[in-house]
């Protein structure tokens, strides 16, 4: 283990080998957050971008490579199929500040908005509860759900979910954020407002990781965009390269099915 | 009352009957009523407990504990409730002689089983020969309310395990990737979400539970079956109340409490049923919400 620097990436992945028996899913990815960054993983359905999100908070365990985060490396037990994180304590330690946004928004349903903002701030990092309520009816504020705070995420509409879903993960104060397409589920109109507080964060200098398929997003928020293709990075670069000056016919194929799409 | 019960044979008309309605045997079979509320009050929590017990263990990593879960559930599910009624105050009833026996006289060496007896030192004996007569009945309720527990718990711990099953996967996902541990994740997101899915299977198993009571008289406690025959049944005039055969009225009443007991528990679970689908995207949550065909 390193002592964390200033230099240090907060998630640095290297040759992330992920299969599903005898399905390969990703095959050697490197990726490097600093702080600061967002990256956006573009790539057709299957690529393996959701597989990759997976790993790195260790919903899902690879089976070969490292993740390090803020320069402290995973701890394994085990190799290949059978590896495991040897050290739960350090693997919760990460999930709490690496907070996830889902596709399906993932709220939990017996809770209201505001429950669901200070559950884990406050059974898993202890936080006391009435700051953890201030904290979070200010972070309902800012994503303009703060009304809707007592309400159950059912009586929500699928934007008002997304939103509450990311005041649930900047409650945890995290290093880093992954979305997971976080805007897939929405109508257009309701896409909007969960895109408006993505732009915002990112223009906040928060360190975050982000699936779409949403290229005008992934242009405007990010500064380093990831093509995945068959589970390995095909090309990669500034999104100015990468939309302005695609190289490989892969991405061109994929950006004009994007376009046309 | 101003009038004198002593001899009833003077009496007429509604002083009979309240007389009548006052005797000893009366007050019995009235807290017979009391006897099949408390046997639902205290057998349908412990039920319930067994059943998480069975449930729990039934999907536990560990293998013995999970075959014991399975084994519960699926042995007492497969018994008829009335031999299972029959055999577990036996059972426990001797098995806890048994030990006392063998803690508390170690010095008798002869077997338990001496042909047909069950023999256990008097020290040994499950209440003391000596004890009250209340000790002993209190003593074969509880035993009856332990086999009440164990068989309802067998069959809530099915419907547990199936709850359990049917929470969606992605809520404890979630749960992990916020960084709870599986028994945070237990408590603060498959226990609360699974009610949802088991109180339908659980409402069954109460009204199934309510409609056994009357087994309790198999068990040697004077249940209000028991005492409503008894009373019921034609007194020659060697009774102090003399009457032809009132089964059918006595019978009528035990409808009506049961009837009475049934209509409330729909009432309470009906009510249950709206809390826990609060807030779920269920057509239930939603009718709710007034929101069904939005
Ligand atoms: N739990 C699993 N078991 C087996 N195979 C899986 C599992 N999860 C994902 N896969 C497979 O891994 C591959 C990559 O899936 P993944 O969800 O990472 O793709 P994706 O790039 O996120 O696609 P999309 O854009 O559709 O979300 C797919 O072929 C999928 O079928
Ligand atoms: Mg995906």
């Amino acid at each position: 283990m390193t002592q964390q620097s200033k230099s240090d990436p907060v998630i640095a992945l290297r040759g992330i080998h992920k299969s599903y028996d005898d399905l390969m899913v990703l095959r050697g990815v490197d990726i490097r957050a600093h702080e600061g960054d967002v990256i956006s993983l573009i790539g057709s359905s299957g690529s393996g971008k959701s597989t990759l999100l997976r790993c790195i908070n260790m919903l899902e365990i690879c089976q070969q490579g490292d993740i390090q985060f803020c320069g402290e490396a995973v701890r394994w037990s085990g190799d290949g199929p059978g590896r495991m994180p040897a050290d739960q304590a350090q693997v919760v330690r990460m999930r709490t500040q690496l907070s996830m946004v889902f596709q399906s928004f993932n709220l939990w349903a017996h809770m209201t908005v505001l429950k669901n903002v200070i559950e884990a701030p406050v059974t898993v990092l202890k936080r006391e509860r009435g700051e953890a309520i201030d904290e979070a009816m200010a972070l309902l504020e800012k994503v303009g759900i703060a009304d809707k705070a007592h309400i159950y995420p059912a009586q929500l509409s699928g934007g008002q979910q997304q939103r509450a879903a990311i005041a649930r993960a900047l409650a945890m104060r995290p290093k880093a954020m992954l979305f997971d397409e976080p805007t897939s589920a929405l109508d257009p109109e309701l896409e909007q407002e969960v895109v408006k507080v993505i732009r915002q964060l990112a223009g906040e200098g928060r360190t975050m990781i982000l699936v779409t398929h949403d290229m005008k997003l992934a242009r405007d928020v990010s500064n380093h965009v990831v093509f995945l293709n068959q589970g390995v990075i095909e090309e990669e670069g500034s999104p100015e390269t990468v939309f302005g000056n695609p190289k490989t016919e892969r991405l061109q194929k994929f950006l004009h099915a994007s376009v046309a799409a | 009352m101003g009038v004198s019960c002593a001899d009833p044979s003077l009496l007429e008309g509604l002083a009979w009957l309240s007389c009548y309605l006052m005797t000893g045997k009366h007050m019995a079979f009235y807290l017979s009523f009391l006897t099949v509320l408390i046997l639902l009050a205290i057998t349908a929590p412990v039920a319930i407990i067994f059943g998480l017990l069975g449930a729990v263990g039934s999907r536990a990593r560990l293998l013995p504990v999970r075959l014991l879960g399975r084994g519960y559930i699926s042995v007492v599910r497969g018994v008829p409730d009335i031999v299972f009624f029959l055999f577990v105050p036996i059972a426990l009833d001797q098995g806890f002689e048994y030990l006392r026996h063998r803690i508390m006289c170690p010095e008798v060496l002869e077997p338990v089983r001496q042909g047909n007896d069950f023999v256990v030192c008097t020290i040994a004996k499950l209440p003391l020969n000596s004890d009250p007569q209340w000790l002993h009945e209190i003593y074969g309720f509880a035993l009856a309310v332990l086999s009440f527990a164990i068989v309802f718990g067998a069959f809530a711990g099915n419907t547990f395990r199936g709850a359990f099953e049917a929470v969606p996967r992605n809520q404890l996902e979630t749960a992990e990737a916020y960084g709870m541990s599986r028994l945070q994740v237990f408590w603060r997101v498959l226990l609360p979400q699974m009610w949802i899915y088991a109180l339908p299977g659980l409402s069954n198993l109460w009204m199934i539970l309510i409609k056994v009571t009357p087994l309790l008289f198999l068990l040697g406690v004077e249940d209000i079956v028991y005492w409503a025959r008894e009373l019921g049944s034609a007194k020659t005039s060697a009774f102090s109340f003399p009457h032809p055969d009132w089964r059918l009225w006595y019978f009528l009443v035990l409808l009506l409490f049961y009837l009475g007991l049934t209509k409330i528990s729909e009432i309470v679970f009906a009510r249950l049923m709206a809390r826990y689908n609060m807030g779920q995207a269920t057509l239930g949550g939603s009718r709710q919400l007034g929101q069904v065909g939005r």
